[in-house]
């Protein structure tokens, strides 16, 4: 197994592996190409006054330095998503310096928070020659308000230092996290629109205020943010006048140096649950059963609806599943799931709040469920089961990494790129939508790995197209695969509701040319020299 | 009276906390500098000797190797940039990682 042949060159000498690169999309052969018509004094300039601003040691030019910023997951058979350099203030107004300069140079930022934008990107720029404007040195919790139950984060506050803040103080407020909380950040993750399994998990509802570097340098504050003595920056989320917070999420709009967020309140019992469906085909089963739960708020978190075959990817290898070349199918999973305790579809969901109102809750939702064909599970039953016990923790906040599982499923190269398309809740929407990704997908020689993220009203569809980076062959495919998911599914009228560099502008395409229009006339008016993200959203 | 004693006190009782519990994030401020028990704890920890990566305790990897990988991340490993984990702090990492003994409960992927 492949895992055995690396832990024997390693053990031969770990330098070996360094000096050969492996697997680390490091090469000295090809140098990232600078931004369009820009030449190397033009970059040298740039980088030089950089460093007069931040130092010398948070400036990284050459490519060696820069490699730490050029590790991705997603498909780029060419090369083509690669940053020449990187940035790292520590504060605000260092931050204004570098724009200033960058107009100076049109030299384009690329801003991430905590960067770990994985399976989209990383840190890697949507279009060449720009230098990542990383902001995770500004990493300052600036308030928290118990009472309120708020907070206001610098960028680079990661989830796991915001929830030890929280424990080391004795604050009884939960963060929500994505599923890879320790390592991502509230800020970053809002900004791209992300999402989480407590019942705050639709991140950018639960944002407050921002502080937001423009594009000419200058800082603007949202909402209340702006008038001198306000106590509700954080508690009132329109302000006056046009509502611009969504302006500079998924966007190249400013540079959010400041956000409000808002902590749910621990509720005295949390109890969550698993509900297990025997069939693939009990897809629109689920979500006829489990709409009127979410539109009534009875059911109050967002719900993973994971398919066998992504829980069995998390934590085994395919090849334990099925032989290697073999296709992934029914009956095997099936199989495989039933010796680890799973159902085809296992959808996770949970109550919060008191003993009384969860008592008074669950049996209706029991009965709803058992009715569509499920087996409704707790932790009484589920003791130990690795797979309930992660969302267990992640839908009470906790931190974890095991998703990263994911990305050891098919050899061990570590490629993944997410496909979310959007819908509506119904059954038969998603029936459709599973039907056409399966075909896609084994059509191009991959698996169905994927869950439905069931929201308030809406589903996002989560395919992770998982394959072998380090083979030729199947990073051509995935590549392919992946533009071809993306053109059938918004054929269908089901567009992605957030994507990675390697397609934002053939998602933006599908948004249709007035949407893009109107970004573009925007995008002209504030940002003249194009310097800050050229490409992000299909935004140039 | 006793600056020179309470000083004294102080820097006693902080080797005897040693980096943890001294190392907490105060609001306003950034993170301080981690010791290598606590970045294991809190960012490699979470993969390897779980349900994620292979074991790298008490496997004595050369300290150099243990940096590169962490720089440039591996396969199914990200990058950690020295603006998430300091130079300083990544060198005392590695060098902790090389010399730990294995930790019974952790188990490979
Ligand atoms: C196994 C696995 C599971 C995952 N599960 C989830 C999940 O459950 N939910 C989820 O949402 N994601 C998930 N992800 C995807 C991703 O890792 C997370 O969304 C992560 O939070 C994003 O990275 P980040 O927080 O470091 O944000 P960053 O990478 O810092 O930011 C993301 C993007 O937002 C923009 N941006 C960031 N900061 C700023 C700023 N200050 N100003 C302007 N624009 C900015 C940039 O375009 C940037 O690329 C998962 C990934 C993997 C591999
Ligand atoms: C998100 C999960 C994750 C985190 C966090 C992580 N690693 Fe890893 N690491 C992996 C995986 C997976 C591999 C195996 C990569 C491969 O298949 O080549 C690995 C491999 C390694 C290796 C090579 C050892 C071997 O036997 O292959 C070293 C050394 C290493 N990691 C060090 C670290 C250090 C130090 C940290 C903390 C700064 C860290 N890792 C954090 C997932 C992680």
């Amino acid at each position: 197994m492949t895992t055995i042949d690396r832990r024997g060159l390693l053990g031969t000498g770990l330098a070996a592996t360094a000096a050969m690169g492996l697997g680390t999309g490091a090469s000295a052969k090809n140098p990232a190409p600078l931004a369009p018509g820009r030449s190397k004094a033009d970059f040298a300039g740039a980088m030089k006054a950089f460093r007069s601003v931040v130092g010398a040691e948070w400036v990284f030019g050459d490519e060696e330095a820069v490699a730490p910023w050029t590790k991705t997951y997603i498909p780029d058979p060419s090369g083509h998503y690669k940053p020449v350099g990187a940035v790292c203030p520590e504060n605000v107004e260092q931050v204004q310096e570098i724009v200033r300069i960058a107009n100076t140079f049109k030299q384009p930022l690329w801003t991430v928070s905590t960067g770990k934008n994985m399976g989209y990107g990383m840190t890697a720029p949507a279009t060449p020659g720009q230098v990542v404007l990383d902001l995770k040195r500004m990493n300052r919790i600036l308030e928290v308000d118990a009472d309120l139950g708020t907070c206001l984060l610098e960028p680079g506050v990661t989830y796991q230092q915001l929830k030890d803040y929280l424990e080391d103080n004795n604050i009884p407020l939960w963060i929500d996290v994505p599923t890879v909380g320790p390592i991502a950040s509230p800020v970053g993750n809002t900004l791209d629109r992300g999402v989480g399994y407590t019942p705050y998990g639709e991140h950018f509802m639960f944002q407050c205020g921002m502080e937001v570097c423009l594009p000419d340098g200058r800082l603007m504050r949202t909402g209340m943010g702006s008038i001198k003595g306000s106590t509700a920056w954080q508690a009132f989320k329109w302000g006056y006048g046009p509502y611009v917070d969504g302006l500079f999420t998924q966007s190249n709009y400013g540079i959010v140096t400041k956000m409000g967020l808002w902590l749910m309140p621990r509720p005295p019992v949390y109890k969550p649950f698993m509900v297990r469906h025997p069939e693939m085909g009990d897809t629109p089963k689920i979500i006829e059963a489990m709409r009127p739960l979410r539109v009534s708020s009875l059911v109050a978190n967002c719900n993973l609806m994971m398919s066998a075959s992504y829980q069995l990817a998390m934590f085994k290898r395919r090849n334990e599943i099925v032989p290697d070349g073999a296709p992934l199918d029914e009956a095997s999973l099936k199989k495989a799931a039933k010796a680890n305790g799973l159902g085809m579809w296992n959808t996770y969901f949970a109550l919060y709040g008191t003993e009384q109102t969860v008592a008074a809750i669950e049996p209706i939702i029991r009965a709803q469920l058992t009715a569509s064909g499920g087996e409704v599970m707790t932790a009484a039953e589920m003791e130990g089961n690795p797979w309930f016990h992660h969302h267990q923790t992640l839908m009470q906040g906790g931190l974890n990494l095991d998703e990263i599982g994911l990305l050891r499923w098919r050899g061990s190269g570590g490629g993944l790129a997410w496909f979310a398309p959007v819908a509506a809740a119904r059954g038969a929407e998603a029936e459709r939508q599973t039907a056409l990704a399966r075909e896609i997908l084994e059509k191009h020689g991959f698996d169905y790995t994927a869950a439905y993220a069931i929201g308030w009203r809406d589903l996002h569809h989560i395919i992770a197209l998982l394959f072998d980076k380090s083979d030729p062959a199947q990073h051509a495919a995935a590549d392919a695969c992946y533009r071809e998911l993306v053109t059938r599914f918004g054929a269908q009228g089901w567009a992605s509701y957030r994507t990675g560099v390697n397609s934002m502008d053939l998602v933006a395409q599908q948004y249709g040319e007035v949407n893009r229009d109107f970004n573009r006339t925007l995008k002209h008016a504030i940002d003249p020299n194009g310097i800050l993200a050229p490409g992000k959203s299909g935004i140039v | 009276m006793g600056t020179r004693a309470v000083l004294a006190g102080g820097l006693a009782a902080a080797a005897v906390l040693a980096m943890p519990a001294l190392a907490a994030q105060k609001l306003g401020e950034v993170q301080p500098p981690r010791a290598p028990e606590q970045v294991y704890a809190k960012v490699c920890g979470y993969c390897h000797g779980r349900n994620v990566g292979p074991v790298i305790l008490g496997r004595h990897l050369p300290a150099e190797a243990i940096r590169y990988v962490a720089r440039h991340g591996q396969n199914g490993m990200p990058a950690f940039r020295p603006s998430e984990i300091s130079d300083a702090e990544l060198a005392a990492l590695a060098d902790w990682i090389s010399r730990a003994d294995a930790r019974t409960g952790e188990h490979g992927q």
